[in-house]
C-alpha cells in the first residue's frame, strides 16, 4: 500500500487540480500538500520498509506492476518528492495556467517515482517514457524566449533516450535462450554472452547518457535549462538527470557487468572529458542559467567516473553525489530564477552589486555564495562529502580520469568566484535597480534546499547512509581495486534491500 | 542685496544660447535659477533635508568648537564626543536672543530634538557611555572627515591655510602648546623633539574651529529654511537657492578664528582681528573640498589605489557629494553612510511620505535620503555659484551683451567640472533618480 501511495498521490492530485477554480490558492497548496504527503510516505518507508508489490498488468507482454523500494531507490524517491515540493515553493504567485502547470509537475513526479518504483524494466520503460511528455509540454508553454527550439530539442533527444532503452530491454529478452519477464531478478540472472552484453550496454549507454546527459550526448541541455521555467529547471536538473545515474547503475553495473568491467576504462574517460568540458564552458558563459546548466554537465561527469571505478566507496560517492548535487544545483536554479524574476535578467554583464544592502538582493546572493561554495566542495557543505567518496573511490581504478575531474572540480570555484565577483560586486546601477526585495514566501525553497546542503556536510550520514548496505554489493572492484569480483553484479534485488 | 532677478522673459536674448554640454542648466542659472530643477517635489525634498542635516549639523558645530577650543591637545581625547553642558547651551551667534548678530530666528541653544535624541538614541534612555560604545549616537566621524577633508586638500582660496605656515600662527601655537602641557614633562620633551608633529594637530584643531564656526552659521540657515517652506513662504527652488544667497552675504565678512581655553584663560591661536572671513576662508574653501574633492572612502580607498583610480593630482580628486555614488552604501567621498544615518533620525513625515510612494519604501529609505541630500547640496553650490557670480561679475539682468558673455564663461568653466562621468549633475535632473 505504500508503495501504491507514492505513486497515487501526485496521480489523484493531478487529475483533482483541474476541478478547482483556476484563481484558486488551493492549487497550489494542494500540489505543495502532494509532493509533502508523499515525502512522508517515503519517510514512513524507510522507518518500516514495505514489502514488494507484484501484480499482472499484461502478462502476454511480460508487462508486471512490480515495484519495490530498495537502498538505490528510496533515497532517490525522497529526493525527487522534495524537490517537487520545492519546484512548487518556487513557482511565482501569479503563475499562469495554474491547474495545468501543477498538474504537470505532478504528473512528471509520478514519472519519476514509477521509474524508481519500478522492479520490472518494462514497467520502467513505461514511466521513463511518460517523464518527457510533461517536461516538454512544461518548457514549451512556460519556457523562455526560445522555448520552442528547446522544447523541440528536448522531446527529440528524450525520444531518441526512450526509443534506445526500450531496445535495450526489448533485447534482453529477445537474446535470452530462456527468455526473461523483464523484472529485475531475472534481468540479474541472465544468460548473455560478453557480446551480447556489449550490445546492451552500447544501448544503455546512449540512453541515460542523453538523460544525465554526458558529453557528447549533450546537445539537449543547456537549452533547455536555460529556457525552463525555474521550478521546471529545478526538477529536470536536480531529480530527472538523477534516473540516467539511476539506471546506469541499474542496468549497467548491475544486469551488464561483464560488459561494464570491459568498457569502464572508456566510461571513466567519458566522465572525465564531461567533467572538463563542463566546467571549461561554464567559465565561458555569459548567462547564469548556461553557466548552472554547464555546471551541472560536469558534475554528470563525476557521476559517470564513479560509475565506472565501480568500487564500494566510489558507488557510495555517487550516491552521495546524485543527492549532494540534486540540492545544490535545485537550489542554484531556485536563486537564479529568483534573480531573473526580480532583476529581468539572467544575463551576467547586465548584473552588478547585487550585495548591496539597501537595494540589491543581498540575502538571495548570500544564499548564492552559500550554493557555489557547495558546488564548488568546499568542506562543511554536501558538494564536499560527496565529491571526495567520488575521488577517493575512483583514484585507485583510474587514477588519470579522477585527476581531471579533481582539476575540474577546481574549474568549479573559478566561475562560482567570476559569477558571484561579477553578479555579486561593483556598482549596482540606480537606473536598473529599481525592483523590491524577495518575500520570504520566495525564500522558503532556497532556505529550505540551502539547509539540507548544510546539514549534509555536517552529518553525512544523510547522504550516505541510505545506500550504503545496497550499493556494496554491487560494486565490480574491492577497495583497492586490484580484486574485480565477479560474483556481486548478480546478487539478487531481495539481498540489495537495505 | 542679490540680483539674482530674472531677466524679464519677453526681451530678446543679447547672447546667443550656450553650446555647452549642460546648456540648459547653463541657462536656468542665467536666469536666476538653480542647478536643481525647480518642480515642487524637489523643493520639498530639499527643505525636507535640510531640516534633518540641521539637527546633527547643531551638534557637529558646537561639538567642533568643543574639541577646538577646550579638549584640544589631549593625547588620549576618548571623551572628545562627550560635548559639556556649557558647549550645548553655548550661544549661537547667529540666532536666539543672546546672538551677537541675530540674523535668523532659531533659539540660541542646541534644538530640542537633538537633545531629545542625545538622551534616548534610537535605543532607549541609559548612559551616556552605554549610547556612545553602542553607536547609538550623532556621528561625530563624519563631521570630523570633513575637517580632514579641508585640512588635507589645503590651498582652496582664501588667506587661512597660508597663516598656519607663519611665524606669527606658530608663536600663538607654542604658547597655547606649553600652556596645556604645563607640568607634564613627557608630552613638553615630546613636543621638545618633535614640535612640528605637535604643530600639525594644532592646525588641525584650527580646522576644527573653522569648520565648527561655518556650520555655526548654516544650521540656523538651515532650520529658518524649514520653518519658512512649513509657513508655506516658498514658491520653487529658485527661492530656496537665494535665501541661501542672501544668508551667504549677510554673514559674509563674519569672523573665522580659532581661541583655546586653557585653565579659564583664552590663548588666540588665529586672532580675529587677523581679518579671516566666513566666505573666503571657512565656506569655500569647505565647498571645495567637501562637496567637490573629499577623498576615496577610507574602507575603499586600497583598491582603488590598487586599481590605479586614485589620481596622483591632488585637485584632480572628485569624491564629493556632487560626486558620490551613494548607492553601493559607504563607497567614495565623506563617508555618506555616518550622514545618512544622522539624517535618518530627524526626516520630516512628509519627506518619509516621499520615501514610502517610491521603491523600496522603507527599506532603502538610507539610499533615497542619500540622492536627496546630493539634490540639496547641488543647490547649495547653485547658491555659491551665484553668490561668486555676484561678488565678482556681473547681475543677471545686465544690459551689456559683453557682461553677460562674461556671466556665462563663469558658468560654463563651473560646470565643465560636471563633465566627468561620475558627475551626478544629469541625475538631478530628473526625478527618476531617487
Amino acid at each position: 500500500m505504500t508503495l501504491l501511495l507514492l505513486l497515487l498521490i501526485p496521480v489523484v492530485v493531478a487529475c483533482g487540480l483541474p476541478l478547482l477554480p483556476a484563481e484558486s490558492p488551493w492549487v497550489r497548496r494542494l500540489a505543495l500538500l502532494a509532493a509533502l504527503a508523499q515525502m512522508s510516505v517515503g519517510l514512513l518507508a524507510w522507518r518500516t520498509p514495505p514489502a514488494d508489490l507484484s501484480v499482472s498488468w499484461l502478462p502476454k507482454l511480460g508487462l508486471r506492476l512490480d515495484l519495490g523500494l530498495d537502498g538505490l531507490s528510496l533515497p532517490l524517491v525522497l529526493l525527487a518528492a522534495l524537490i517537487t515540493a520545492m519546484a512548487v515553493l518556487a513557482t511565482p504567485v501569479g503563475q499562469s495556467r495554474p491547474r495545468l502547470f501543477f498538474a504537470l509537475l505532478l504528473v512528471t513526479n509520478v514519472g519519476l517515482m514509477g521509474s524508481f518504483l519500478a522492479r520490472n524494466a518494462l514497467l520502467f520503460v513505461l514511466a521513463y517514457e511518460l517523464i518527457m511528455i510533461p517536461t516538454t509540454l512544461l518548457v514549451a508553454i512556460w519556457g523562455g524566449e526560445r522555448r520552442a527550439g528547446a522544447a523541440i530539442r528536448f522531446l527529440i533527444y528524450g525520444a531518441v533516450s526512450g526509443i534506445t532503452l526500450l531496445a535495450a530491454v526489448l533485447a534482453f529478452g529477445w537474446l535470452n535462450p530462456g527468455g526473461v519477464d523483464f523484472s529485475f531478478t531475472d534481468l540479474a540472472h541472465h544468460n548473455l554472452t560478453l557480446q551480447q552484453q556489449h550490445w546492451l550496454l552500447a544501448l544503455v549507454l546512449v540512453a541515460f547518457g542523453l538523460k544525465l546527459p554526458i558529453v557528447p550526448l549533450h546537445g539537449w541541455q543547456p537549452l533547455t535549462y536555460s529556457q525552463a521555467p525555474t521550478p521546471v529547471a529545478m526538477l529536470l536538473s536536480g531529480a530527472v538527470s538523477k534516473l540516467g545515474a539511476y539506471g546506469l547503475l541499474r542496468f549497467g553495473i548491475q544486469f551488464l557487468p561483464d560488459a561494464w568491467s570491459d568498457w569502464s576504462a572508456w566510461i571513466a574517460a567519458v566522465g572525465a572529458v564531461s567533467a572538463i568540458y563542463g566546467a571549461l564552458n561554464a567559465i565561458a558563459q555569459l548567462d547564469m542559467r548556461r553557466l548552472v546548466a554547464y555546471s551541472s554537465l560536469g558534475h554528470m561527469g563525476f557521476l559517470v567516473l564513479a560509475l565506472a571505478a565501480a568500487t564500494p566507496l566510489s558507488l557510495q560517492g555517487m550516491m552521495a553525489q546524485i543527492l549532494a548535487h540534486g540540492l545544490i544545483i535545485a537550489l542554484l536554479f531556485c536563486l537564479v530564477g529568483l534573480i531573473e524574476t526580480k532583476t529581468g535578467t539572467a544575463e551576467i554583464p547586465a548584473l552588478s552589486g547585487l550585495l548591496n544592502a539597501q537595494r540589491g538582493l543581498p540575502f538571495t546572493m548570500g544564499l548564492l555564495l552559500l550554493a557555489l561554495m557547495a558546488a564548488a566542495g568546499v568542506p562543511g557543505q554536501a558538494g564536499f562529502v560527496a565529491e571526495l567518496l567520488v575521488f577517493e573511490g575512483s583514484w585507485v581504478a583510474y587514477p588519470i580520469p579522477t585527476l581531471v575531474c579533481l582539476v575540474s572540480s577546481g574549474f568549479t570555484a573559478v566561475y562560482a568566484v567570476r559569477l558571484f565577483n561579477r553578479v555579486g560586486f561593483g556598482r549596482l546601477d540606480n537606473a536598473k535597480a529599481d525592483w523590491a526585495s524577495t518575500s520570504w514566501g520566495e525564500r522558503v525553497p532556497a532556505l529550505v534546499l540551502t539547509a539540507l546542503v548544510l546539514v549534509g556536510g555536517i552529518w553525512p550520514a544523510l547522504l550516505t547512509g541510505w545506500s550504503e548496505d545496497a550499493t556494496a554489493p554491487l560494486a565490480l572492484r574491492s577497495s583497492d581495486a586490484v580484486t574485480v569480483i565477479a560474483a556481486a553484479p548478480h546478487t539478487s534485488i531481495s539481498e540489495l534491500s537495505a | 542685496m542679490t540680483t539674482t532677478t530674472a531677466p524679464e522673459p519677453t526681451k530678446a536674448p543679447l547672447i546667443p544660447p550656450s553650446t555647452h554640454r549642460y546648456a540648459d542648466v547653463i541657462h536656468r542659472l542665467e536666469a536666476g535659477g538653480s542647478m536643481l530643477p525647480d518642480t515642487p517635489e524637489n523643493l520639498k525634498q530639499i527643505i525636507g533635508i535640510y531640516k534633518a542635516y540641521a539637527v546633527p549639523m547643531d551638534f557637529y558645530w558646537r561639538d567642533l568648537l568643543y574639541i577646538a577650543e577646550q579638549v584640544f591637545l589631549n593625547p588620549l581625547p576618548a571623551f572628545k564626543y562627550f560635548i559639556s553642558k556649557e558647549y550645548l547651551d553655548r550661544p549661537n551667534s547667529y540666532a536666539g536672543d543672546q546672538s551677537q548678530l541675530r540674523i535668523w530666528r532659531g533659539t540660541e541653544k542646541a534644538h530640542p530634538e537633538l537633545l531629545e535624541f542625545m538622551d534616548r538614541g534610537e535605543t532607549r534612555r541609559m548612559p551616556k557611555l552605554l549610547h556612545h560604545l553602542w553607536h547609538d549616537r550623532v556621528n561625530m566621524e563624519f563631521a570630523e572627515a570633513c575637517m580632514q577633508a579641508m585640512l588635507w586638500h589645503q590651498g582652496m582660496g582664501g588667506r587661512f591655510n597660508d597663516y598656519l605656515e607663519s611665524d606669527a600662527y606658530k608663536a600663538n601655537a607654542d604658547r597655547a602648546i606649553k600652556a596645556y602641557f604645563k607640568g607634564n614633562p613627557l608630552m613638553l620633551g615630546l613636543y621638545k623633539l618633535f614640535p612640528e608633529m605637535v604643530l600639525e594637530q594644532v592646525r588641525q584643531l584650527s580646522y576644527y574651529a573653522n569648520l565648527g564656526l561655518f556650520w555655526e552659521v548654516m544650521a540656523p540657515v538651515f532650520f529658518e529654511m524649514s520653518d519658512i517652506y512649513d509657513e508655506g513662504g516658498f514658491k520653487g527652488v529658485p527661492d530656496a537657492m537665494d535665501f541661501l544667497v542672501n544668508g551667504i552675504f549677510a554673514v559674509a565678512g563674519r569672523p573665522i578664528y580659532h581661541h583655546v581655553f586653557i585653565d579659564g584663560e583664552c590663548f588666540e591661536i588665529i586672532p580675529k582681528s587677523e581679518g579671516f572671513t566666513w566666505l573666503y576662508e571657512a565656506a569655500l574653501p569647505y565647498v571645495e573640498a567637501v562637496f567637490y574633492r573629499t577623498s576615496p572612502f577610507r574602507g575603499t580607498k586600497s583598491y582603488n589605489a590598487q586599481a590605479g583610480q586614485v589620481p596622483a593630482n591632488q585637485a584632480d580628486f572628485h569624491y564629493g557629494i556632487l560626486y558620490a555614488d551613494v548607492y553601493p552604501v559607504g563607497s567614495a567621498g565623506i563617508p555618506p553612510t555616518l550622514l545618512m544615518q544622522d539624517v535618518l533620525h530627524f526626516l520630516p513625515p512628509y519627506l518619509k511620505e516621499i520615501y514610502k510612494q517610491h521603491r523600496r519604501g522603507e527599506e532603502d529609505e538610507l539610499i533615497q535620503l542619500g540622492i536627496t541630500f546630493q539634490r540639496s547640496m547641488y543647490n547649495v553650490t547653485s547658491a555659491v555659484i551665484q553668490a561668486l557670480r555676484c561678488a565678482l561679475l556681473y547681475p543677471l539682468d545686465d544690459t551689456d551683451p559683453k557682461h553677460l558673455q562674461a556671466n556665462r564663461a563663469f558658468f560654463e568653466a563651473q560646470m565643465d567640472r560636471f563633465l566627468r562621468p561620475e558627475a551626478r549633475l544629469p541625475d538631478i535632473q530628473t526625478q527618476d533618480y531617487r
